[in-house]
């Protein structure tokens, strides 16, 4: 240690306080000023502690499934029962679609159907809620190794869950659509009306600007639309809900505070280019309609 | 020939550590912050306990609370910049706000410190739920003000809530911990 006298000593021990407030203070600015910095070093902590999360879920997924399975058990004679007349009813099922299914080829062979690409995705773990109080965002063990980029479109098993916004090598950031940041162009299904659906950081997202010739309809099942280019078309999100007379929300598919997996897809959107016209003169140059709108998005996004 | 510089002293009075008693005494005062750190790591993961995110904030501004009145050898200053610094690094929330929020809690909870003591854990606790109601209100305050949008008051009210709740919980666990460890010193 230093030979400092005791007054120097105490009189530096009273500085620090108000030096490291000062200093949150400039870190507070700084990283209102380069969000990049910020957020790489916000990736650099999330990898490092990814395993850790990782153990954590595995440990509660783990209790949960031996509470649920104590649970089952007690009531086993009666899910048989129910089960074995569900299966019956379900077979039935099972053979209108397969011959559904073999009528869908045989029309789309006449028709000389293009099939569409099947996208390619992977399948993360949600280890850490990182959203906190007053945003909505979750972390997954899936990177850039694994081919995730931002700007992917991240489903559970029923529907849309958000859009992947930062990405390290072993894990992604993925805003949820119901966070403050989250705009989405959507599509109601029955009258093909687009409208936006703003996250507010509750549950149920808000539906803006949808026509007031076509408002939308209780119970109305809510795609995305492939308006901006961030999303391809139909992407189920979730049905119309009235909270009040003249306010429509979104109740999402996703149950989205239990989320366990996450599927992550590149549609691969910006490579599908229209093909040249000759003698057309372009309105808009030919990368910007499908790249400008995404990437303001995704800036709001990253707001802190 | 000499060594040409000057003996090393130590001002301190006391008899020299041994290897063990001073990782003891590191141990003793990195206690709190290792038991926030995890309690952070603990929280962000995703939990089936609703309202995780709000009880994160309440038991670490009730830990750095409880550590910087009773025992500030085990919660110096540097303690919560950089325990806020790591909350909002794991979080989505501004870098620093955290740390300030925290950093504000630790002054004042150090300038009371000896007027606290001497109270009655009622009167303490009341005290705390203004510090801890402030606190939320600060934080609903500053992520209103970096998103420049109103949000709503909701979760601060139901933090502040948490943070009155969680303190007497938090109190008893702590003391009977410095109790334990008080008793270890004497003996």
């Amino acid at each position: 240690m230093i030979p400092v006298s005791i007054q120097v000593r105490q009189a530096l021990g009273k500085l620090v306080l108000p030096v490291l407030l000062l200093l949150s203070v400039g870190i507070i600015i700084a990283g209102q000023a380069d969000r990049r910095l910020a957020d790489t070093a916000r990736m650099y902590v999330a990898d490092a502690l990814a395993p850790l999360w990782g153990l954590i879920a595995h440990t509660q997924t783990d209790v949960s499934h031996l509470v649920q399975g104590v649970k089952d058990a007690r009531h086993l004679a009666e899910e048989n029962a129910k089960l074995q007349t569900e299966n019956a009813k379900l077979r039935r099922w099972y053979d209108v679609a397969v011959s559904l299914a073999r009528e869908n080829d045989n029309l789309k062979t006449e028709l000389h159907w293009v099939p569409e690409p099947t996208p390619a995705f992977v399948t993360g773990r949600v280890v850490a809620d990182s959203g906190g109080m007053y945003a909505r965002a979750v972390l997954l063990v899936a990177g850039t190794t694994s081919g995730v980029h931002v700007g992917n479109v991240a489903l559970a098993t029923n529907g849309l869950a958000g859009r992947v916004t930062e990405v390290g090598p072993h894990a992604a950031r993925v805003l949820l659509i119901t966070d403050i940041a989250s705009r989405l162009p959507i599509e109601l299904e029955s009258s093909h009306a687009t409208a936006i659906m703003a996250g507010d950081n509750s549950p149920m997202p808000r539906l803006m600007y949808y026509p007031q010739d076509s408002r939308p309809i209780e119970g109305e099942r809510v795609v995305t639309s492939d308006q901006a280019g961030a999303f391809p078309m139909g992407l189920p999100i979730g049905t119309v809900h009235y909270l009040h007379p003249g306010q429509p929300v979104v109740q999402p598919f996703v149950q989205l505070d239990k989320l366990t997996m996450l599927r992550v897809f590149d549609f691969g959107q910006s490579e599908i280019e229209p093909p040249d016209a000759p003698g057309h003169v372009p309105l808009t140059r030919p990368h910007r309609p499908l790249a400008l709108p995404f990437k303001t998005l995704l800036g709001q996004g990253q707001e802190g | 020939m000499s060594d040409p510089s000057p003996p090393s002293w130590d001002p301190d009075l006391e008899p020299r550590l041994t290897l063990g008693q001073k990782l003891d005494r590191t141990a003793r005062h990195l206690l709190p912050s290792a038991f926030i750190v995890l309690v952070i790591i603990f929280f962000s993961a995703p939990l089936a306990i609703p309202g995780s995110a709000e009880l994160l904030s309440a038991i670490v501004i009730g830990s750095v609370f409880f550590w910087s009145v009773w025992r500030p050898t085990g919660m110096p200053a540097l303690a919560p910049f950089l325990l806020g610094l790591f909350m909002d690094l794991v979080g989505f929330t501004p870098l620093g706000v955290s740390s300030f929020i925290l950093l504000l809690v630790y002054g004042i909870s150090t300038y009371a410190r000896f007027g606290l003591m001497r109270m009655n854990f009622l009167v303490v606790w009341f005290l705390y739920g203004l510090i801890g109601g402030a606190a939320s209100f600060l934080q609903w305050a500053l992520a209103c003000l970096f998103r420049l949008h109103g949000l709503d008051p909701a979760p601060a009210f139901f933090e502040a809530l948490l943070c009155i709740g969680v303190y007497p919980l938090l109190s008893a666990t702590f003391s009977w911990f410095l109790h334990i460890l008080d008793e270890k010193e004497s003996a």
